[in-house]
Order: C-alpha cells, then sequence, then structure tokens
C-alpha cells in the first residue's frame, strides 16, 4: 500500500447516495480511509479536530454551504493548505471562478465520472507533492 | 360616499325653474321641475349601480379567499408531502440498487480468481483443454468488465442527489407558497407582496435544469477544466 492511500479523506454531502457512491469509489481508487460529513456546519469541527489530508465537498447544502467551508478552510491556519476538491451540481461560470478565487484545489461537476473523479485527485496529489 | 355632484346639470335645471318662476310659466316650470328630478334620479341610480359593483367585487375577493385558503391548507402541503415521498422513495431506490450492485461485486471478484487460479496452475487437469482454457479465459474477461459496469451503476446512482436537489428546491419554494397564501388568506386585501426567498449564487442554486433559469452555466467538465485552466489553475 503505497503512502497516499493512507491519506484520510471527508467526504461532505447532504446526499447520503453521494456520499456513499463517493466512498465506494475512493474505496476503488485504493483510498479507505473516508469520513462522511453532511453538511459544512458538521464538517468543520471535524476538519478542525481531526487529521484529514484531503477534503471533497459538495457545494448546495443545508447549514453551511461548501463555498462558505472553502472559506472556513482557507481562513483556517492549521488547514489553509489542505486540498480541496468541489464536487458539485453548480455549473455557472461565475460560481467557478469564486470557488477558483477562494482557493478550491480541484472541481469537479456533477454527473461525473470515477475517471474524472481519479484524475483530478491524482492531479491535486501531484501538484501538492511537488510544491 | 363621496361621489361629486354634477353641478352644471343642477345648475342648468335650477336656471330653467327660475325662469319659469320669474315669468310665472307654470307649463315650464312643471317641465323645469321634471328635469331636475332626472337630474336627482340620475346620481341616485349612479350610486346604485357603484354599490353593486363593489358588492360584486367583494363577494368575489370572498371566492378568491376561500380559494386561497383552500390551498394554503390543503393542496399546498400536500404537493409537499408528495415531493417528500418522491424524494424518499429515489433514496431508498438508489440505496438498494448499491446494495444490489455491492453485493455483486464480489461475486464477480471471487468467479473472475477462481478461473483465473484454475488457468494459472499447469497441474491442473482444464488446463490440458484447450475449450476449457478459452471458456476461463472468457470467464476472467467477463468478470471484469462485470465488475466495471457495476461500478457504473452504482455511480449512475448519482441521480438522486441531482433530482433531489432540484425537488429540494421545488420544496422551498412550495414553503414560501404556502406561506405567502397563509399570509393572504389572513389579509383580505390580496394585493401584498409575495417576496420569493432569493437564491444566491454563495447558498448555491443546484443543477442546471433544462429551461429553467437560463444562465451562464457551463455545459460540462470540459468547459469547466478550460475556464480553471483560464484563470491559471
Amino acid at each position: 500500500m503505497s503512502a497516499q492511500q493512507n491519506l484520510n479523506f471527508l467526504v461532505v454531502d447532504d446526499f447520503s447516495t453521494m456520499r456513499r457512491i463517493i466512498k465506494n469509489l475512493l474505496n476503488d481508487l485504493g483510498y479507505a480511509n473516508v469520513t462522511e460529513a453532511d453538511d459544512g456546519t458538521t464538517a468543520l469541527p471535524l476538519l478542525k479536530g481531526g487529521q484529514f489530508d484531503f477534503l471533497i465537498t459538495d457545494w448546495n447544502m443545508p447549514g453551511m454551504p461548501g463555498l462558505e467551508l472553502l472559506k472556513q478552510v482557507r481562513a483556517d491556519e492549521r488547514l489553509a493548505k489542505l486540498p480541496v476538491l468541489m464536487l458539485t451540481a453548480e455549473a455557472k461560470r461565475e460560481q467557478i471562478v469564486e470557488a477558483a478565487q477562494a482557493g478550491v484545489n480541484g472541481y469537479v461537476i456533477k454527473p461525473f465520472t470515477a475517471a474524472t473523479l481519479k484524475e483530478k485527485i491524482d492531479k491535486i496529489l501531484s501538484a501538492q507533492a511537488a510544491a | 360616499m363621496s361621489e361629486s355632484l354634477d353641478i352644471d346639470a343642477y345648475a342648468h335645471a335650477v336656471a330653467a325653474l327660475a325662469a319659469a318662476l320669474a315669468s310665472r310659466d307654470q307649463q315650464a316650470f312643471r317641465t323645469a321641475l321634471s328635469a331636475f328630478d332626472s337630474v336627482r334620479d340620475g346620481e341616485v341610480l349612479t350610486g346604485v349601480r357603484k354599490v353593486t359593483v363593489e358588492l360584486q367585487s367583494a363577494l368575489q375577493r370572498f371566492e378568491v379567499d376561500s380559494r386561497l385558503i383552500g390551498l394554503a391548507q390543503h393542496q399546498v402541503p400536500d404537493a409537499r408531502r408528495r415531493l417528500a415521498h418522491v424524494m424518499k422513495l429515489t433514496s431508498e431506490a438508489a440505496h438498494q440498487t448499491m446494495d444490489l450492485a455491492e453485493q455483486c461485486t464480489p461475486l464477480a471478484e471471487n468467479i473472475a480468481g477462481d478461473a483465473a487460479k484454475m488457468l494459472e496452475s499447469p497441474a491442473s487437469r482444464v488446463a490440458a483443454d484447450a475449450q476449457v482454457v478459452s471458456f476461463l479465459q472468457r470467464v476472467v474477461e467477463g468478470m471484469g468488465l462485470l465488475r466495471a459496469r457495476l461500478t457504473e451503476v452504482r455511480l449512475a446512482q448519482g441521480f438522486q442527489d441531482l433530482t433531489g436537489q432540484i425537488v429540494g428546491s421545488v420544496l422551498d419554494l412550495v414553503d414560501e407558497l404556502e406561506r405567502a397564501l397563509g399570509e393572504l388568506a389572513r389579509i383580505t386585501d390580496a394585493a401584498g407582496g409575495m417576496a420569493a426567498k432569493e437564491q444566491t449564487i454563495s447558498r448555491g442554486l443546484g443543477p442546471t435544469v433544462p429551461g429553467v433559469g437560463k444562465g451562464d452555466a457551463l455545459a460540462g467538465q470540459q468547459d469547466v477544466d478550460a475556464l480553471l485552466q483560464a484563470l491559471g489553475m
């Protein structure tokens, strides 16, 4: 098992079906450590208290939406460098620009393929390794 | 009722009366008095007509109010329950499909694993039979494909998230409608503003729905990648 496969993922989505799909795909990719949260409000304390290496978050969620979660993550000194992949149905140009400005590392729109998810995660991890 | 008088008509009638009086002309006086009465009758008729229109309008508003109360108390909550049920059913169906796909995956893996073992074992009796070897190779290959398709089946259950988000936004609208209708039913003046809950970009707009809220939504992942690249990512 490679060091990367020991990475701890946090998957944030208000739909249990989508959390399960992402978790299964991550497991298929060899990432066994996947924790779930159903919105930004429940995710943030987990992120602050845990040792997460990668955050995959939806945008449109009750409570704290994904964009706000991203901003809170970037505002936290300990979490500022955490890789964040936005996985969402939000597809407006200005939203993607806003997410990029807020410091997102990758953006995948739903519906997505397993190959796209893998490609974006690999890209983010290799960019992080090169930094 | 502050209906303005038709002063000119009265002035004309009074002047005719005054002239008839001055000339002591009885016939002219009767005619002028009759004209004066006509002016007064006309005024009363206008008043009656106005009251009738107001009464009709009040009755119509009462019917509209009754309909609004019906909508607020029955139809709208009913619509909400139906939509919530659709969310529940699609969620259950998606999870059940994933359960079944997950149960099938190890079956395919085990069959493929056993076939591969038989192929790899030179001492195996089957290894000598070309037909059996060919079959086992097809089993390994087919099970690999089956496993990949099962992954796609699980991924396809993402429809529940997308449709659920759309139904969720309609549910928000229904809640807002119910609140507004309740207010409308309480206030007889139905002209009050119905401020829809404003959807903001920062909260998220939900999945793109054809024909709804046409904006600058991107068509697919390739467009997103191109935009991010243009932004220097």
